[in-house]
């Protein structure tokens, strides 16, 4: 007889069972760590490149894009590297046949921030070396070939 | 109008690197027939610098900006010298400033040199009206100028829209393409006046710059 104690309470928890996964309004929350790439893709003159079409490539395969968007109306772009492909990433931004790449070390080698260019000041002094180049270049050959002929 | 790295497919930039190979040896070849070669150095180096200066100077056509090029001056000035110097110009920007690049070193050097050189026969047409006109040298100027950049525009812009990549988005890429090009109208005018006044300056002061 020690068996009909187990009927009403297997009998319960059938009838209860739809009922209690419908009322399981309870939560619960997941969560992974994933870390996201912001690139700011703007020209030399700093307007930025709104609308820039983004091309991204994993380390893996270098030549077929991974992922595909465009950047909002501040040239910025926002996307998650896939952390099992640890590497250089690349990232190309593109309007009008204009654009640049710039290569993200994902894994071990990883920067916080990265690309940008000169500053205003080491451009004028690359610049100020290049035309000075040129200019001795102009004096050079057009100097007083009299001064240095032996008599 | 300078095209970065990584645009271009492989097969057109070693194709800009044949052309320019060709050209530039056409070019020194012509520069090495002159009588006195090196006399013309100075001026040559010296507007290879105003053409890597020029690329900083931004104009502003909404919704976008230009940068002179000045390929046609250096054409309608240095004739044959025009080439190499544009080339050493363009060589400079792409290493110093990523402005252009090196795989499209020879692209961009066809693009902006070949016009250049067109313009230099442009310039040389005011012979029909007399080297010493004023009119003639500011008419033929202007034209050497704003062809010259002309050209080079429509080289670009018929480089870039046939080289789309498949995995953009082609109807936005070639619809910004097309607005670059049009912004690029104005400039052709203003490169035209500017030719036109630095080869009536030259003409004014030191006439004999502009015997080639």
């Amino acid at each position: 007889m020690k068996w009909k104690w187990l009927v009403f309470p297997a009998l319960l928890t059938l009838l209860l069972f739809p009922a209690m996964t419908a009322w399981a309004h309870g939560a619960h929350i997941e969560y992974t760590i994933s870390m996201a790439v912001e690139i700011v893709a703007a020209y030399d003159t700093g307007a930025p490149m709104a609308g820039g079409q983004v091309t991204v490539y994993a380390p893996d395969d270098p030549a077929t894009p991974w992922l595909e968007g465009v950047c909002d109306e501040d040239g910025r772009f926002v996307f998650t590297p896939d952390p099992t492909k640890p590497g250089t990433w690349d990232v190309q931004v593109r309007q009008a046949g204009h654009g640049d790449m710039v290569h993200i070390p994902i894994g071990e080698d990883m920067a916080m921030t990265g690309g940008g260019g000169y500053s205003t000041f080491q451009i004028v002094l690359m610049g100020a070396c290049v035309i000075w180049g040129f200019v001795g270049t102009a004096l050079f050959f057009s100097r007083n070939r009299r001064e240095y002929a032996h008599p | 109008m300078h095209i970065p790295d990584g645009i271009l497919p492989i097969t057109v930039s070693a194709a800009g690197y044949a052309t320019s190979g060709a050209v530039t040896w056409y070019s020194l070849r012509k520069i090495s027939q002159k009588e006195n070669a090196q006399a013309s150095i100075p001026k040559a180096s010296l507007l290879t610098a105003a053409f890597f200066v020029a690329s900083w100077i931004h104009i502003p056509v909404p919704p976008t900006s230009v940068h002179l090029v000045l390929n046609g001056l250096l054409g309608a000035v240095l004739g044959y010298y025009a080439f190499p110097a544009i080339l050493i110009g363009l060589f400079f920007q792409a290493v110093m400033f990523q402005h252009g690049g090196l795989t499209t070193l020879g692209v961009n050097a066809t693009m902006m040199g070949v016009p250049a050189i067109l313009a230099f026969f442009i310039f040389r047409l005011r012979r029909v009206v007399g080297k010493e006109s004023r009119w003639g040298t500011g008419v033929f100027g202007f034209l050497a100028g704003a062809v010259g950049l002309g050209i080079a525009v429509l080289i670009s812009w018929g480089l870039l829209i046939t080289t789309i990549p498949a995995h953009l988005d082609v109807e936005a890429e070639r619809a910004s393409i097309y607005a670059l090009t049009m912004a690029h109208v104005p400039l052709i005018v203003l490169e035209g006046i500017f030719t036109a006044l630095v080869a009536l300056f030259l003409q004014r002061v030191k006439p004999e710059l502009l015997e080639d």
